[in-house]
């Protein structure tokens, strides 16, 4: 069959590289077994082994699961241009978001299932197979806009691959509303997210309108702040054809991106503090501590002075353009947003509890142990995804390069190196 | 502190159930829940019937002017469900409030709410949290996930998750070979990997207690204890309904001081009324 004769040659093409490509998956693959000893003994001694507690439920797991649906949202940003405006600059490189996108998903899933007090009964939750508690939970939501956000992406990501690989046109008929599609999937996939916190009167943290928008927002930031980078990597490893202005268009988008998150945030601010009700108690922990409790003070102001400092960057065109500037405005983003969408977030939302204790919350060891084995899978993932994609796109690794003598191995040398990311 | 009362031990048998019968398949390996799976169909095991007399809705009345802050409440609870380290059904608030001389301190019990319109049935995404006809919130342990997506949502703090303590790590010490009586001790014995581990946990009413009609044999173990008799409880639905361990009129009680709820402006009706002090 053709297509298992694609999927075989794939698997060939990704377990074959040189030695950064193969140090980078050993290293990878170390870490996921560091990280699975540490989830055997979670699930041996149950979530004792983390930290958390009634007080603060959601933790390090459920902060990077919400991160993560952000970055996967982000593909939306290479797909609008691309297949909405039909620029064609970002059009060639679309697919890198959607395999950024199965790379993420895939991670939000695993974080979701570490996170899970019974993780043997996860098909509960599985769309179609389990009985999901369908339209009144929002994680039942959660569940089938994830799942079938994955589902899309793979297959579209799948169709397009297989017809370059034998070098056929794909079919517009199914890509392009599928394409389609995905963008108000992305869109709700991030929405549901925002929506599971915000319908809870009990946090009043996160029980506020502007919630969604904000996390649109810092999405349309953090996720194209990976791609820039994983751009550049590829560009000069693999020889991937990427024009500056396609990278520039997109640091341009993540300014006006970045400048609604910071108004947004703006004026969450200015409701909680000038009208200053029991309320702004969850912001004054974040920003200021309370009672003395300041674990998160350091932390939120990191994340407000480099989403501060890369709006800058970004919005001024000569250190747009300038690409150390440019590098160091995606890791200022990045790290802002993972701060601000994931403990960040989820935190000061239990801090006080309901019952108004303060149990201050920093992850254990397990659970650092375990978040980095899930960030490994979604890497190797990428890595793998990017490593059968690339020479594909760029005609090196196609049916008919396999049965040419001088095909297959030596023109995939190049790409080996460009997972460095 | 009041020592804890004792209970009856082993708790009352239960009556033979659907949730007793899944409980033990489940529990005879890991695999369990698949088999449940393959042997159900397509689905997860169907929710158990709603028990409860629909006729009835329990509540309770807390008289804060006849409470003395003894918390035997909070250890008849522990004593009554077996309930581990970290998991409390009931807890007990305290807090000085004023400055010196002028000084007073607030002092509540704070049972489940049994809301009448629930956060967290609401949100459970699995719908093991369930309301039964008599107005009681309950968790099937079966279905829970652990998700704790409820202790979120719930605006009293009267969730638990059982993170899979031990207040004696040993094997083979008395406390490890009680099973709790929640439920009619229909999980059994708490076991690493087995329910009530890793799920969410509340205050049930102690409905274990109730009979085949839904009628309480004894009243909740809270209410029992209560040296002042400051927690009533009984059915809210009936006009004349009165308590069951105190025989003062539900209704009565709740006309002559006024009353109030907690977070009422939350919209979850509680089934919880507190007198003030």
């Amino acid at each position: 069959m053709r297509f298992m004769r694609f999927l075989w040659h794939s698997a060939r093409l990704a377990t074959r590289g040189g030695a950064a490509y193969r140090a980078w998956v050993l290293f990878l693959l170390a870490l996921v077994a560091w990280g699975a000893v540490a989830y055997v003994d979670q699930l041996r001694d149950g979530l004792i082994r983390t930290s958390m507690r009634d007080e603060v439920s959601w933790g390090f797991y459920v902060g990077n699961f919400t991160f993560l649906v952000g970055v996967a949202a982000a593909a939306v940003m290479l797909v609008i241009p691309a297949y909405v405006y039909n620029w064609k600059p970002i059009k060639e490189v679309a697919i890198l978001g959607e395999l950024l996108a199965i790379s993420a998903v895939t991670m939000c899933l695993l974080f979701v299932l570490v996170d899970m007090g019974r993780p043997d009964r996860f098909w509960h939750v599985v769309p179609f197979l389990g009985l999901l508690n369908f339209p009144r939970s929002l994680l039942a939501w959660d569940c089938l806009v994830l799942n079938g956000y994955l589902a899309l992406n793979v297959v579209v990501v799948g169709h397009l691959l297989y017809c370059s690989f034998y070098r056929v046109h794909y079919r517009a008929a199914i890509v392009v509303p599928l394409v389609l599609f995905s963008i108000p999937l992305a869109i709700s996939i991030h929405t549901v997210t925002a929506f599971l916190y915000n319908g809870l009167p009990a946090r009043p943290f996160w029980n506020a309108s502007i919630l969604a928008p904000r996390f649109l927002c810092s999405a349309f930031c953090s996720g194209p702040a990976i791609l820039i980078i994983v751009f550049q990597i590829l560009q000069r490893t693999a020889g991937l054809r990427i024009q500056n202005e396609a990278i520039w268009k997109v640091a341009e988008l993540m300014a006006y991106a970045m400048f609604l998150n910071l108004f947004l945030l703006g004026a969450e601010v200015f409701k909680e503090y000038y009208s200053a009700t029991h309320h702004v108690v969850y912001l004054q922990y974040l920003f200021s501590g309370v009672r003395g409790h300041t674990s998160l003070v350091l932390y939120a102001w990191a994340s407000v002075a480099c989403s501060a400092v890369a709006f800058i960057l970004f919005l001024i065109p000569a250190t747009r353009r300038h690409f150390v500037t440019l590098n160091l405005g995606c890791l200022l983003i990045y790290a802002g947003v993972y701060i601000e969408k994931g403990m960040g977030l989820v935190i000061p939302g239990f801090t006080p509890s309901t019952l108004g204790e303060i149990y201050e919350y920093v992850p254990t060891l397990t659970e650092v142990r375990v978040g980095a084995a899930v960030f490994s899978v979604g890497f190797l993932v990428f890595t793998v995804l990017c490593k059968v994609a690339v020479p594909i796109l760029m005609g090196e690794f196609t049916a008919e390069t396999l049965v040419r003598p001088d095909g297959g191995g030596s023109s995939l040398a190049p790409e080996e190196n460009l997972q460095r990311s | 502190m009041a020592t804890p009362q004792d209970t009856p031990f082993p708790p009352s048998p239960p009556a033979e159930s659907r949730r007793e019968f899944l409980a033990g398949r489940a529990a005879t390996a890991v695999a369990g829940a698949l088999a449940v799976a393959s042997l159900g169909g397509c689905g997860p095991a169907s929710p158990p019937a709603q028990e409860g007399s629909a006729a009835r809705r329990w509540g309770m009345v807390i008289d804060l002017r006849r409470c003395v802050a003894c918390k035997a409440c909070v250890a008849s609870c522990k004593s009554e469900n077996k309930t581990p380290p970290g998991v409390a059904y009931n807890v007990f608030i305290e807090e000085e409030q004023g400055t010196f001389p002028y000084v007073r301190r607030v002092a509540f019990t704070r049972p489940c709410m049994q809301c009448a319109k629930s956060s967290c049935a609401q949100v459970c995404p699995t719908g093991a949290t369930y309301h039964r006809a008599d107005g009681i919130v309950a968790v099937d342990y079966e279905k829970c996930i652990g998700c704790r997506y409820c202790i979120a949502a719930c605006p009293y703090g009267a969730r638990s998750f059982d993170y899979g303590h031990d207040y004696i790590e040993k094997a083979g010490n008395p406390y490890n070979e009680i099973p709790s009586s929640e439920y009619g001790a229909s999980y059994g014995l708490r076991h690493k990997g087995g329910s009530p581990e890793g799920n969410v946990r509340k205050c049930t009413f102690c409905l274990h207690l109730q009979d085949e009609k839904g009628e309480y044999r004894e009243p909740p173990a809270c209410v029992r204890t209560c040296m002042g008799k400051a927690i009533h409880f009984g059915d809210l639905k009936d006009p004349e309904g009165v308590c069951v361990a105190h025989g003062e009129k539900m209704q009565a009680l709740l006309a002559h001081r006024g009353n109030y709820r907690l977070k009422e402006e939350l919209g979850n009706e509680p089934a919880v009324y507190y007198l003030p002090v």
